[in-house]
């Protein structure tokens, strides 16, 4: 079949034709919107003398508050250590072939989430109502060393007890779940190498098993963070109850819960960027290219430093 | 040495209720390459795993090199090993499984001086060690690579280097080709030959008809946990004497 001349001119017409993406009016009434709202609440901020920045300022770096600030560190730290390391033994013994050991296991999980950490903390920090005395003995039989335990667990021990059998029984969930994601072949192959149990988990299955465990623990430990703040009400001097100590003095509550705040938000991100590390370290071997932070930035914050093409996408 | 170099005997394994294993006795010698054939669920994989352990017979006996596997023999009993004692004996048998099961998280390298660093032997020996085994199968100047960088007859490969690695007296191989496409076989079963060659002791689950004939010494017809027919594949293969194994060579092939 001939083409006709009309036929060809109109042919012509459409290659040369600019392509004319579709407008998205909506998605700039939405950004517009978000960015009056967004606007507002960074004026409010800065032109509401009652936030009292200046107070914030002054208070922020303060000797007693950074011993508050050191204290939340470090309880963090501890508790975190040492709940993973119960909790990988409890996920372990979760995943034994002993049901004496597997209930222990799963016992300890359920009654423990069960408990508001709140409630544990208290019943620590009050455990010396209940046993008076704790002693080192045979069961049953004579004992050796004796306690008094109203001076034993001092509020910072409770804290760190109490914390640390809460991070265990979330961390045992994490682990096991990270464990059973690891494909069973591999502990088979391991045990046909003739590697030990211990081997096996310490190099085959948890390195395989940290991509799951990762994120869920990255959620917790933060959690974990600001969730040390309930040792306040035992009169723990963390970084919340250091600054309830300075606001009941003079009255300054909101400039001073923002220097609280100002510091979880600080450490929050550190322990966010710190995760992403841990995390890019464990994707070897999985065939996925690690990204740099910055360009992780760049995905999740829009404006990050590519604003042209994002005002594009949207026109 | 005297006597074969695995002997097993009434070797018997169920799951619940069903045998899997109904009776096994099997020699097989230094040196020798034995193919297990069958329909599946005839119970070729367990019959494998009960060589090193990996599953536990209900009765019966295992011995490689006069040793058993496992268990201890004492005034009657059969005791069963400690852990230590089964990873020693574990680490003399090599295998070789379906899905490859490398360690992913491990380079090539890392996953073939795993096992011999486990076991005492020191970095530079396996290090060498390894080069040589990757070298014979072909991978030489792989050794950084993931696994998840290679083909699967790479992966395979690799996989056969590692169960090498710890000088094995006798290799297993759990059908080492069925997760490969077609035209990737030919290069894993061309390692297995090579093996085959050099005298090293082997069992063999696999379905590929070509190979039984041409490498084995021994195939071994598996039916209903029993074995049916064994014997030099021109004989077994060519004329095998029950219907079922006639059948089952007759849809393979």
């Amino acid at each position: 079949m001939l083409l006709t001349d009309s036929e060809t001119a109109r042919d012509a017409d459409l290659l040369a034709a600019r392509l004319s993406p579709r407008r998205r009016p909506g998605q700039w009434v939405a950004a517009a919107v978000i960015l009056v709202l967004f606007a507002m609440f960074v004026h409010t901020l800065i032109a509401n003398p009652r936030f009292q920045w200046d107070v914030v300022a002054r208070y922020f770096l303060r000797i007693d508050i950074l011993g508050g600030l050191g204290l939340t560190l470090w309880l963090t730290a501890a508790v975190l250590v040492c709940g993973y390391l119960l909790g990988i033994v409890l996920a372990v013994l979760r995943l034994s072939g002993n049901v004496i050991l597997r209930s222990l296991s799963f016992g300890y999980v359920w009654l423990v989430r069960s408990v508001p950490p709140l409630v544990q903390l208290l019943f620590w920090y009050e455990l010396a109502s209940l046993y008076p005395r704790l002693s080192l003995g045979i069961p049953f039989g004579p004992e050796f060393l004796s306690f008094n335990t109203a001076h034993l667990f001092n509020g910072v021990l409770a804290a760190f007890i109490a914390l640390t059998i809460d991070v265990a029984a979330f961390s045992a969930e994490i682990v096991r779940g990270g464990i059973l994601s690891v494909d069973a072949g591999q502990t088979e192959a391991a045990n046909a190498l003739g590697l030990s149990r211990a081997r096996i988990l310490r190099r085959i299955v948890l390195p395989q098993a940290m991509p799951a465990i990762i994120p869920a623990s990255g959620n917790m430990l933060i959690g974990m963070l600001k969730a040390t703040s309930i040792v306040s009400v035992i009169a723990v001097q963390d970084l919340l109850y250091s600054v309830q100590l300075v606001y009941n003095q003079n009255y300054l509550i909101m400039p001073l819960l923002l220097v609280a705040t100002i510091w979880y938000i600080v450490l929050t991100t550190l322990l966010s960027i710190g995760q992403y590390y841990i995390e890019r370290h464990y994707v070897r071997g999985r065939g996925r290219r690690a990204r740099g932070l910055l360009q992780l930035a760049r995905e999740n914050l829009p404006l990050f430093g590519r604003l042209r093409t994002d005002l594009a996408r949207l026109s | 040495m005297s006597g074969p170099l695995v002997r097993i005997r009434s070797l018997r394994k169920g799951f619940g209720a069903r045998p899997v294993l109904d009776g096994i006795d099997l020699d097989v010698v230094e040196g020798e390459v034995a193919v297990l054939l069958g329909p599946s669920g005839a119970g070729k994989s367990t019959l494998l795993r009960c060589v090193n352990h990996l599953e536990k017979p209900d009765a019966g006996f295992v011995e490689i090199g006069g040793e058993l596997i496992g268990y201890r023999y004492r005034r009657g009993a059969l005791h069963e090993l400690g852990p230590k004692a089964i990873a020693a004996q574990r680490s003399r048998i090599g295998m070789v499984f379906q899905q490859f099961n490398l360690f992913g998280q491990f380079t090539v390298l890392e996953n073939l001086i795993e096992a011999p660093i486990a076991h005492g032997g020191g970095r530079e020996p396996a290090v060498a060690h390894a080069r040589e085994l990757l070298d014979r199968v072909g991978l030489a100047g792989r050794e950084n690579a993931y696994p998840r960088e290679l083909s699967g007859g790479q992966q395979q490969r690799v996989a056969i280097a590692r169960a090498m690695a710890m000088r094995p007296r006798l290799l297993l191989f759990d059908e080492p080709t069925s997760a490969l496409d077609p035209e990737l076989v030919g290069e894993v079963l061309a390692v297995l030959k090579d093996l085959a060659d050099s005298g090293m002791a082997m069992i063999v689950v696999t379905h590929e008809m070509g190979f039984a004939r041409e490498v084995a010494d021994t195939t071994v017809f598996l039916d209903a946990g029993r074995i049916l027919e064994a014997g030099p594949p021109a004989e077994t293969l060519a004329n095998p004497r029950h219907e079922r194994a006639r059948a089952f060579l007759a849809a393979v092939r």
